[in-house]
């Protein structure tokens, strides 16, 4: 086709403009997928910092129960909630718990808290209960062991193999009820609130000492997928759907995680915006350049008899072909960029805390496919936006005047 | 003998208010199949713009242009476009080649916008380039041709549609006189053995005396029109 030929062999003509011109868009396509591949990494570990660190990405519990963590509301004979768990393919983990406000007291010291009776085996799979071991040993099957946040050890003035006293109201018939136990581990997640509130102890004698028999508070979850957590439809919500049992997802758990993604998705979208703006209006000055380099030829081409249609058709054509070497360009660099940094991590200069979740001090990006075909397919079409009006422009050069003008 | 084309009393003017110029002035002139005419004047005189109103590069004023009777004054878009690709030759004062495409390219391009099928215009091409003498140069690009060259392939160009008439704003203005008369010889032989209808503007002398008629123009308007 001599339209192809003649973009084609247009294009190769200014070399050096065209190479400029790759660089933009191409360098566009690069910056849009790396910085989608961070903030989805990034959005990932802050849903993630949130749901993996305690929380779970679902839970089931007695209604009520989360809105002032009344340890009245508790799931009284969960047997059933179990075995249904225990079963679910969607999950890979889960972790029952009991949860009670209590004073917590050293020789020296009492702290109002929060006391967690945990499985610890279970917890390994669904929390970071585990990695947060910063001193010590992890929970046994010792009754009497347990494990206390840092800056609350700090607080207690106490250390690994101390006493400490818990008192609490029985769920029962709220009368109070204590329990001496010894420091087995010091604990740090990351998060103050979680560190200087938390104390882990057996769910058996949890269980014992707050009167709950084989009650639980809580049952966390953690799935295959974490975006199953969120759907209406999943099978798991429906088995367990008994009178007084709640099953949430972490979107609604946390609705200022939902919040946040809605936001920040918006603030891609903008930023994603601006970028292209900037390099179509350098792709329409590249091309207005070589229009205006040729106007000459385009005008004794416009003199001879090709129509209008045909010269706009060229221009957009070289727009598009721009596009489409650019992205043939773009996409291989941005494969491997998202690659090494999602396989090394992008270093960010240290830990920050951002809302409650601690931010490593390597980010992660994350590869989608929609990158490496929605974004490139964007770049294309918006060349070829660019292009139109250069393109009018070209259509409509007057032969008699140009040639005049250009001589 | 049949007439090509005709101007009748052609008008067209630049700027406005006091600085209304009138480039062509009431030019009504007629060329007849065949003829091998030269518009000659002095610089502002208004050749150019007397082509490309004939030309249908340029919208006249007044007065109407005539292609064996019909009117292309107000002809606009494709029609306009495809009238010229159909009906006129055009040959400019220089660069009038594409140059992203070789010789025998530039000559095949017009044939491609008629939708001539590949055969024949290949066949016409090879035609072509041996009636202006390039033989064998069509492979080249118009930057490795000379400026002579180069006008030869225009001509090429410019019969290869099967115009009604060719026209050559100076095609010999930016040549040294042995190869701009090299250039009107060959243009002339092209009239005396196709029929070809040339119709050219100069102001070289030694141009003018290889034409066969002279249409004298000054200040927008014929002063004088002899046939030798
Ligand atoms: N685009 C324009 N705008 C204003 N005036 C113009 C324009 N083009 C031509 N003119 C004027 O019209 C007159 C005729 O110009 P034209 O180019 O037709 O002359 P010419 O005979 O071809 O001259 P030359 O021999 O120098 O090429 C001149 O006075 C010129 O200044
Ligand atoms: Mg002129």
């Amino acid at each position: 086709m001599l339209l192809v030929q003649l973009a084609f062999r247009n294009l190769f003509r200014n070399g050096r403009r065209t190479f400029l011109t790759c660089l933009l868009i191409t360098s566009s396509l690069v910056v849009m997928i790396l910085m989608d591949g961070l903030i989805l990494g990034m959005l990932g570990v802050m849903v993630g910092g949130i749901t993996q660190t305690l929380e779970g990405e679902a839970q089931i519990y007695k209604s009520g129960f989360r809105d002032r963590f009344d340890s009245t509301l508790y799931l009284a004979s969960p047997e059933s909630i179990l075995t249904v768990l225990e079963e679910d393919a969607t999950l890979t983990a889960y972790a029952p718990r009991v949860i009670v406000p209590a004073v917590i007291g050293s020789s020296y010291n009492t702290l109002g808290g929060m006391v967690y009776g945990v499985d610890p085996e279970k917890e390994i799979a669904t929390s970071r209960l585990r990695q947060a071991l910063i001193e010590g040993e992890y929970l046994t099957n010792n009754p009497r062991g347990l494990l206390m946040g840092r800056l609350m050890a700090e607080k207690l003035e106490i250390g690994i193999g101390d006493r400490v006293v818990l008192t609490a109201s029985a769920v029962d018939n709220n009368e109070l009820v204590q329990g001496l136990f010894r420091v087995s581990g010091i604990i740090e997640f990351g998060p103050k609130e979680l560190d200087e509130s938390f104390v882990f102890i057996p769910i058996g004698a949890a269980q014992a000492l707050f009167h709950l028999g084989d009650g639980l508070h809580q049952i966390a979850l953690r799935f295959k997928d974490f975006q199953d957590a969120n759907r209406s439809d999943l099978a798991l919500a429906r088995e367990i759907q008994e009178e007084g049992v709640e099953f949430k997802g972490w979107l609604a758990l946390q609705p200022s995680v939902g919040a946040m993604l809605e936001m920040t998705s918006y603030a891609t979208l903008i930023i994603g915006v601006v970028l292209f703006l900037f390099a179509s209006l350098g792709v329409v000055n590249s091309i207005f350049m070589s229009i205006y380099e040729r106007l000459y030829e385009l005008a004794i081409a416009k003199a001879i008899g090709t129509r209008p249609a045909f010269i706009g058709g060229l221009i957009l054509l070289e727009a598009f072909a721009l596009a489409v070497i650019s992205c043939g360009i773009g996409l291989p660099i941005a494969f491997c960029l998202m690659t090494y940094f999602a396989a090394n991590g992008l270093p960010l200069g240290g830990t920050m805390e951002f809302s409650g979740v601690v931010l490593p001090g390597r980010l992660y990006p994350e590869l989608v496919w929609y990158q490496f075909v929605q974004f490139p397919l964007y770049v294309i079409l918006l060349t070829v936006v660019a292009a139109i009006y250069p393109a009018l422009f070209a259509a409509r050069i007057a032969p008699a005047r140009s040639l005049q003008k250009a001589l | 003998m049949s007439i090509v084309i005709e101007t009748q009393n052609l008008r067209r003017c630049y700027g406005r208010g006091v600085t209304l110029v009138a480039a062509v002035n009431g030019i009504s002139v007629s060329i007849e199949q065949g003829e091998f005419t030269a518009i000659i004047g002095p610089s502002g005189s208004g050749k150019s713009t007397l082509l490309n109103l004939i030309g249908g590069l340029d919208q006249p004023d007044e007065g109407r242009v005539l292609l064996q009777g019909q009117d292309i004054a107000g002809m606009t878009g494709n029609a306009i476009s495809d009238f010229r690709r159909d009906h006129i030759g055009f040959i400019f004062q220089a660069y009038n080649l594409i140059p992203v495409l070789s010789a025998h390219e530039n000559i095949e391009y017009i044939m491609l916008l008629q939708g001539v099928p590949k055969l024949n215009r290949q066949a016409r091409v090879l035609e072509m380039l041996g009636l202006v003498g390039l033989k064998g140069l069509g492979h080249r690009r118009p930057a490795e041709l000379s400026g002579g060259q180069q006008q030869r392939v225009a001509v090429a160009r410019a019969m290869a549609s099967k115009p009604d008439i060719i026209l050559a704003d100076e095609p010999t203005a930016n040549l040294d006189s042995k190869t701009g008369a090299e250039l009107l010889d060959l243009m002339r032989q092209l009239n005396a053995e196709l029929g070809l209808t040339f119709l050219f503007s100069t102001h070289d002398q030694m141009i003018m005396a290889r034409a066969q008629r002279l249409v004298h123009i000054k200040d927008g308007v014929v002063e004088q029109d002899e046939v030798r």
